[in-house]
């Protein structure tokens, strides 16, 4: 198997980040995943400034990233990592219950790469974060400078 | 109201006295009146309207969250504790879980619905032929293994919103399938009744359970249901939901049905470019 990629979370709900981890947990995907709840949080771990100022180097293979977040929201964080130079790379897959098309229009005109509603439904949500998680922490080639377990 | 009052005040004195083009003047301003008054009314329905459709939509949205925790730490709990629960408290994990399965359900079909009245109608000429098809691969698969006798007319090329009308036609032969089931062999009829230069009335008739005539006026309303759900699954939007389809093509939904004697929808669209509602 590949090295597992890192995966930032961010996601302001503990019940749906629980939910994920305990999936991801289950398939052996968790063990490079970092939660930021809030997009002031993800935005201080990828500048690596605040509580993140004495992390290691190096991007998230994938940023999963909700949409209704306190205060910086989903988009806005969208919006600074694919328009700076050193981060519009990232990988970012939107993870949201919306299912408003005004959301995803916007995210992809900001260029997200992958846009998912999550599901009601237990299993399918299940499937969803497995697919997530296999794909862009194991398959996915994540461009230079991804963190990456060794 | 007023306006009529007012007119009956004014026109008393002025009607004896004065010529034709006072008359007219007057009669003019009435019908300004008149108008200014059914704008603004229908300014304030349109806003009502949109607040509506806003709340719903918003109800239905935020209610997904918690639903999916519910079944998700239910699913959890099942898998985890099956071991230590008896049987009586394994019945009410499941029963939970159906329950949460059928929030969800509803919730999905009322955005669905909700969804119909916000978006804007995207209208091209569409074959309902094609159409028809298309609807009937979606809900053969749920009809597996079924005896049921198709019988399809052709049905003609027309102007209207594809995906809307594509979910009217699957609501109807969905709802056609599911009231035969206590039928061997159910028969099932698509097909196109009155095509005229601006309008079209399509049908779906069925040998099943069918209705009592005397409730047809509840059958096109919001979670309006005339079957037990143990006997017929369903969430009571499917029909809205076709109502709203054919309104917003200018048409209207309706039905015929004799209990135990089958039923039939039927939907018209009609061609005329106010049919934009």
């Amino acid at each position: 198997m590949s090295a597992l990629g890192r995966i930032l979370l961010v996601e302001d709900d503990p019940k749906d980040i629980e939910l994920i981890i305990t999936t991801l947990e289950e398939y052996n995907l968790a063990n490079e995943v970092v939660v930021t709840s809030d997009g002031e949080e993800a935005l201080d771990y990828l500048y690596r400034r605040g509580n993140f100022a004495t992390r290691s180097n190096g991007n998230p293979a994938v940023l999963l990233l909700d949409l209704k977040l306190p205060k910086v929201d989903g988009l806005e964080v969208l919006q600074q990592i694919k328009s700076d130079e050193k981060l519009r790379l990232i990988p970012v897959v939107v993870l949201t219950s919306s299912h408003e098309e005004r959301d995803m229009v916007a995210s992809y005109r900001l260029g997200v790469n992958a846009y998912v509603v999550k599901p009601v439904d237990f299993f399918e949500f299940v499937n969803a974060i497995k697919k997530l998680g296999v794909f862009w922490a194991i398959i996915n080639e994540p461009p230079p400078g991804s963190i990456k377990a060794t | 109201m007023v306006v009529a009052a007012r007119r009956a005040g004014a026109a008393a004195a002025i009607l004896e006295t004065n010529n034709d083009i006072t008359e007219r003047q007057r009669r003019e301003q009435e019908i300004r009146t008149l108008n200014e008054e059914l704008e603004k009314r229908t300014a304030e329905l349109e806003a009502i309207n949109k607040e509506l459709e806003a709340f719903a939509y918003s109800i239905s949205h935020d209610l997904r969250a918690p639903l999916r925790h519910m079944a998700g730490f239910t699913q959890l709990l099942k898998k985890n504790a099956a071991s230590l629960l008896n049987e009586k408290s394994q019945r009410y994990v499941t029963m939970i879980l159906e329950s949460t399965q059928r929030m969800g359900n509803l919730i999905d079909d009322l955005l669905a619905f909700s969804r119909i009245g916000r978006t804007e109608t995207n209208k091209t000429m569409v074959s309902l032929d094609q159409l028809v098809e298309e609807a009937l691969t979606e809900v053969r698969q749920d009809a597996g293994g079924r005896n049921i006798v198709w019988r399809v007319a052709g049905l003609p090329a027309w102007y209207g919103d594809r995906s809307m009308l594509r979910l009217a036609l699957v609501n109807l032969i969905s709802n056609a399938v599911k009231f035969t089931r206590t039928r061997s062999p159910a028969e099932i009829e698509i097909g196109c009744m009155k095509q005229e230069p601006d309008q079209v009335v399509v049908f779906i008739r069925d040998n099943g359970v069918g209705f009592d005539m005397k409730y047809v006026n509840k059958l096109f309303g919001v979670f309006q249901r005339l079957h037990p759900t143990e006997a017929f699954e369903g969430t009571g939007i499917g029909l809205a939901t076709v109502q709203r389809i054919a309104h917003r093509h200018g048409g209207k939904a309706w039905a015929e049905g004799l209990v135990d004697k089958g039923a039939t929808f039927y939907f018209s669209l009609s061609k005329s470019p106010e049919s934009n509602l």
